[in-house]
């Protein structure tokens, strides 16, 4: 029923869909809608300073956290617990996308977790407010070069948890490993054995691949976009697998069925000690992925969000999450020494704050026209 | 009088009952109503931007814009000059050749049962019925098992046997792979419909047919399988009606081909944040449905159908 919120509040909307709801004598539906729009989550951002709030100890303490299936663990938000905080209330998300289509339909949460590409749909929506990192002490521990992309105005809208590289991992057993580029994805040499990733980044790689910069695949003009595309068309003939469930993909290195494909550096970590494989970060630049913690913006738990994202920021918290599952971590202090050497040199841990800039590294941003390059995207995939 | 009586009498009874018929029909309409027709209805006035902001991308006026883009488009409809190219048509072949599949395998199971098994049809058809008892997605992915390079079928044929050189690449990955698992996944459904009809089939006009001199084929060509037909056009309808908004299971067994216009829906809700757009696919699915309903629900008896 929330979802009318968004409806509802715009006086334009709401007549047009009173109009069109009368026809079907849904107005009891429309009365409990316009009830539920004069709850707390309809509205706004910034709700105020933390100095004009009440202290923690009378917030309700029941922080709902939508996050990805995993991070749940207790290990993550230990520190948390170790405060005698009550237990968050866990929800579960499979896309940011499905979120923010949640998100305004009126789905409440505290925090949840998307990716810095994200941050200004939430914005749109006044969905969130700002962090004050004075009061998240290992804030000050975190990469500032990734800490950079959860801001927005200058405003810190995101604390940057995690991230990782969205390279390639090529079998050095079927490919070059001097090749050194996205031009992996689309090689001919390696037609029916291909990898990808269901998402429009391939087209971005494309792109790359054809020589336009890094920055501007995320905003390409609609010539850009369709010689990117037709590009793609015309390698998809070698695509053995277009996944979406990594572990499938996974499988199919193991079983030579993939000699080349998109992914993330925690295939590399599972992978490595199995199969002869290597994880490239490509020549043109590696696209790569941040992602934290939000606030909503009527959360009435904000000095226990802000321990919660302590203690997601805990050097500890970061060093497991690395070797245990191959992502990457913004806190800078992390235990190289409890790291497998490999994989500190294949994420770049030894200079996080080069190698996560650009032109090393080129993080997912905001895209004005995720719509457009969907529908590429799609073209690509009928294509085949 | 007493025929006026008699009139009364039965008028009374008749009201009640239908007072009593919309009593219990009250919920389940009602359920249908606001779960199903009432969301139709906004999902229709979404794709034309009547009702907007769910979607950051919503165009927040009255638009014709998404049903443009859409039936314009080569990719999702398939223009006037690649007619039957388009996802669409893609997903109208793979429902077309899924239902008439399932027909042929489906049929002579329900016959077997209704007019061949006795006393044991029952037990058989429960027989049948039982592997669907369990999940969907499950029995899917078993198929993944079985039709894999590396699977049961492949390595039968190429390891333990030597038959083959190689695995069979149109095994999985393929258009034939969706067909199979799918036609697997819908048989039963089709079964059941044409069973009951051919169980309510009237035995005396076979035996007249034999009594006449027709053979047993002529029998069946003249008499059963015409009798048959408003289960066949209802298994038929079960079948292409889920199967042509698929997603889950070409993607899952068809590769990088299993591509459909249900995944395109699919995407444009819940990756490119297009919902204006996926509403007026969805749409046009709605009508699809319901047009192709219309036209087979004229061939249905429903009656024979429901036994």
């Amino acid at each position: 029923m929330g979802q009318f919120d968004a409806v509802l509040g715009n006086p334009k909307s709401r007549r047009q869909f009173l109009r069109a709801m009368g026809g079907v004598g849904a107005m009891g539906v429309l009365a409990a809608c316009r009830k539920e729009s004069a709850t707390p989550g309809a509205t706004g951002t910034d709700t105020g300073t933390s100095a004009a709030r009440p202290p923690i100890a009378e917030e309700t303490g029941e922080l709902q956290v939508h996050e990805w299936s995993g991070f749940e663990a207790k290990w993550i938000w230990k520190d948390y617990a170790a405060k005698g905080y009550p237990e968050p209330k866990f929800s579960f998300l499979s896309n940011t996308e499905g979120v923010i289509a949640k998100t305004q339909g009126g789905f409440y949460w505290d925090i949840t977790h998307p990716e810095t590409g994200y941050i200004q749909d939430y914005l749109n929506m006044g969905a969130l407010q700002e962090w004050d990192t004075s009061l998240i002490p290992n804030f000050a521990d975190t990469n500032p070069a990734l800490e950079a992309y959860g801001q927005i105005d200058g405003k810190q809208y995101e604390i940057v948890t995690d991230w990782g590289y969205s390279g390639v991992l090529i079998r050095t057993d079927r490919m070059d490993p001097e090749v050194n580029s996205y031009s992996y994805l689309f090689d001919d040499a390696a037609a029916g054995h291909i990898g990808w990733f269901d998402t429009p980044w391939i087209i971005q790689q494309a792109a790359m691949v054809l020589g336009i910069d890094p920055a501007q695949s995320f905003n390409m003009t609609d010539d850009e976009l369709e010689e990117a595309k037709n590009y793609a068309i015309s390698k998809a003939k070698n695509v053995y697998s277009i996944w979406v469930d990594f572990t499938q993909m996974w499988d199919d290195v193991r079983q030579d069925n993939i000699w080349a494909t998109y992914s993330w550096p925690d295939a590399y970590v599972v992978l490595k000690e199995e199969v002869p494989v290597q994880y490239i970060r490509p020549k043109e630049g590696v696209l790569s992925w941040a992602e934290g913690l939000v606030l909503r913006s009527e959360s009435e738990n904000y000095y226990h969000a802000h321990e919660f994202a302590d203690a997601w920021l805990d050097a500890a918290v970061g060093t497991k999450l690395v070797s245990l599952w191959g992502y990457g971590h913004s806190n800078l202090n992390i235990d190289l020494a409890e790291i497998d050497p490999d994989v500190v040199e294949v994420f770049g841990l030894e200079d996080p704050e080069t190698n996560l800039s650009e032109p090393i590294s080129y993080f997912d941003r905001y895209q004005p026209e995720r719509d457009k390059y969907n529908r590429a995207w799609d073209e690509v995939k009928a294509s085949i | 009088m007493a025929g006026t009586d008699v009139g009364t009498e039965r008028r009374r009874p008749a009201s009640r009952g239908a007072a009593s018929t919309w009593a219990i029909l009250s919920a389940p309409l009602l359920w249908v109503i606001v779960f199903f027709v009432v969301p139709v209805i906004m999902i229709a006035i979404y794709s034309f931007g009547g009702i907007s902001g769910l979607s950051p991308n919503d165009i927040a006026e009255w638009t014709v814009t998404p049903w443009k883009d859409f039936l314009t488009s080569n990719t999702y409809m398939g223009g006037l000059h690649v007619l039957g190219k388009g996802l669409f048509w893609k997903s109208v072949r793979m429902s077309t050749v899924v239902s008439l599949t399932s027909l042929v395998l489906a049929y002579p199971i329900a016959y077997l049962l209704a007019l061949l098994a006795g006393k044991r049809k029952y037990t058989l058809l429960l027989i049948i019925i039982v592997p669907f008892l369990t999940s969907y997605l499950l029995r899917v992915l078993a198929w993944r098992v079985l039709l894999n390079p590396q699977g049961v079928i492949n390595t039968f044929l190429v390891d333990t046997t030597g038959i083959l050189n190689g695995p069979i690449d149109w095994l999985f990955n393929s258009q034939f792979a969706i067909y199979l698992v799918l036609s697997y996944v819908w048989v039963p459904f089709v079964a059941l419909p044409i069973f009951v009809t051919l169980e309510g089939l009237d035995v005396k006009l076979l035996e007249a047919s034999a009594d006449l001199g027709a053979s047993r084929w002529r029998t069946f060509r003249s008499v059963t399988l015409p009798l048959s037909m408003p289960g066949a056009i209802a298994g038929f309808i079960f079948v292409f009606i889920p199967t042509i908004g698929e997603f889950i299971t070409p993607q899952l067994v068809g590769g990088p081909g299993g591509f459909m216009f249900g995944s395109a829906i699919q995407s444009a809700f819940t990756v490119g944040l297009d919902w204006q757009f996926g509403s007026a696919m969805a749409m046009f699915l709605v009508i699809t449905v319901a047009i192709l309903l219309a036209i087979f629900g004229r061939y249905l008896n429903v009656r024979s159908v429901a036994g």
